[in-house]
C-alpha cells in the first residue's frame, strides 16, 4: 500500500507541474517542473518519506522501457528520410563524440579533486 | 498470414494490452540478451530491446501506428517517472551543492555545444531544415525533446531516433574515454552521461553507482530545462 501513496504524490506533483506550465506558459515539460517542485518540497521537509521512496525506485528502474515505444518508431521512418541517413548518422556520431569530450574537459577543469577515492 | 490469425490480431489490438505485452517482452528479453552478451557498452539493453520489438512488429504485420496507440498507455508513466527523479536528486543534494560552481560553469556551454556540434555538422553536410530541427534536441530527455521538436518544426520519430543514437554513442564514448584517460570520478562521469545522453546515459550512470546516477539526473534535468529555453530562441535568431 505504501508505494501507492507514493505514486499518488508523484502524480500529484505531475499535475502541479501541468498547472504551472499552463499558468505561466513555460516552455518546459510538466514532468520536469513537477520534479523540480518535488525536489523543493523534499528540501523543505528535509527527508524523503518511505512512501515516495518505494514508488520512485521501480519507476526510475523502468525509465528505459518507457521510452521504447517512441524509439521503435525510428525503424519505421527509414524510407521517409532515405537521402538523409548518412548525414544524420555522421552528425550524431561525430557531434556526440565532440560534445562528450568537451563536457568531460569542462568538468575536469572546473571540478575540484575528489577527497576520497571512490 | 491466414485469415483467422489476421482476425485474431485485429481483436487483440482492440485494447492496448497487446502493445504493452510486446513492449514488456521485448524489454525483458533485451535486458537478458544484454547480460548474456557481457553488457557491451556500445549496445545498451534498450537498443537490443527496440530492435527486437521492431522485428516483432514487422514479422507479425502490426502497424506501427496501432502499436504506438496502445503503447502510449505505457508512456503515460514517463510523467510520474520524471517526477520520481526528484528523489535521487534530493538525496545527493549535499554533494551537488558543494559542486555548484563547476556544474554552473559546465552546463550552459555543454548543453549548447551538444546541440550545435550535430546541427552544425548536419547543416554543413546539407541536411534539410526539418532534419536539423529533429536533431537539435538530441541530448534532451524524451518528454521535453518532444515539445522542443514540435516547436522547431521537426519530426518526432526522427528525433527519437536521434535521441537513441545519441544515448548509445554517449554511453559508448564515455566508457571509452574514461578508460583511456583513467577517469573514475563518479560525479564527472555521471554528469557527462546525463548532459549528453539523457535517459539512456542516466540509466547507464546508475550502473556506475548512486552518485553517478544523481549527477546524471541533475545533468539531464538541467540540460532539458536549459535547452527548452535556449533552442527555440536560437532557432528564431538564426531564422530557420
Amino acid at each position: 500500500m505504501s508505494s501507492l501513496y507514493g505514486f499518488l504524490w508523484l502524480v500529484g506533483f505531475l499535475l502541479l507541474g501541468e498547472t504551472l506550465v499552463w499558468l505561466f506558459h513555460l516552455p518546459v515539460s510538466p514532468g520536469v517542473v513537477g520534479m523540480l517542485a518535488l525536489t523543493l518540497w523534499l528540501m523543505a521537509k528535509g527527508r524523503v518519506s518511505q512512501e515516495i521512496q518505494s514508488a520512485s525506485q521501480p519507476l526510475i528502474a523502468i525509465l528505459a522501457m518507457l521510452i521504447m515505444p517512441g524509439v521503435v518508431g525510428v525503424f519505421f521512418i527509414v524510407e521517409a528520410f532515405a537521402g538523409q541517413w548518412l548525414i544524420v548518422g555522421m552528425a550524431l556520431v561525430l557531434g556526440t563524440l565532440l560534445s562528450v569530450a568537451t563536457t568531460l574537459w569542462l568538468m575536469l577543469r572546473f571540478m575540484p579533486k575528489a577527497d576520497t577515492d571512490e | 498470414m491466414s485469415e483467422g490469425l489476421e482476425a485474431l490480431r485485429a481483436v487483440l489490438l482492440e485494447t492496448p494490452m497487446l502493445a504493452i505485452f510486446l513492449t514488456l517482452v521485448a524489454y525483458l528479453a533485451g535486458a537478458r540478451l544484454f547480460v548474456r552478451l557481457g553488457k557491451p557498452s556500445w549496445c545498451p539493453a534498450v537498443l537490443i530491446a527496440a530492435m527486437l520489438l521492431a522485428a516483432t512488429l514487422a514479422l507479425t504485420g502490426i502497424d506501427y501506428d496501432d502499436y504506438r496507440a496502445g503503447a502510449g498507455w505505457l508512456m503515460l508513466l514517463l510523467g510520474p517517472a520524471t517526477v520520481a527523479l526528484a528523489v535521487p536528486l534530493y538525496q545527493q543534494l549535499p554533494r551537488i551543492r558543494e559542486l555548484w560552481f563547476p556544474v554552473l560553469y559546465t552546463l550552459p556551454p555543454a548543453a549548447m555545444l551538444a546541440a550545435l556540434y550535430s546541427v552544425g555538422l548536419a547543416w554543413l553536410l546539407g541536411a534539410t531544415p526539418e532534419v536539423l530541427a529533429s536533431l537539435a534536441p538530441k541530448s534532451v530527455t524524451a518528454p521535453i525533446a518532444m515539445g522542443i521538436t514540435e516547436q522547431l518544426g521537426g519530426v518526432i520519430p526522427l528525433m527519437m531516433g536521434g535521441l537513441l543514437i545519441t544515448g548509445v554513442m554517449t554511453t559508448a564514448f564515455v566508457g571509452l574515454l574514461s578508460r583511456w584517460l583513467g577517469i573514475r570520478d563518479e560525479r564527472v562521469l555521471g554528469f557527462v552521461l546525463g548532459v549528453n545522453g539523457h535517459v539512456i546515459g542516466t540509466v547507464r550512470a546508475f550502473e556506475y553507482g548512486p552518485t553517478a546516477g544523481a549527477f546524471a539526473s541533475l545533468g539531464m534535468s538541467l540540460t532539458g530545462i536549459f535547452s527548452a529555453l535556449f533552442l527555440p530562441l536560437a532557432w528564431r535568431l538564426v531564422g530557420l
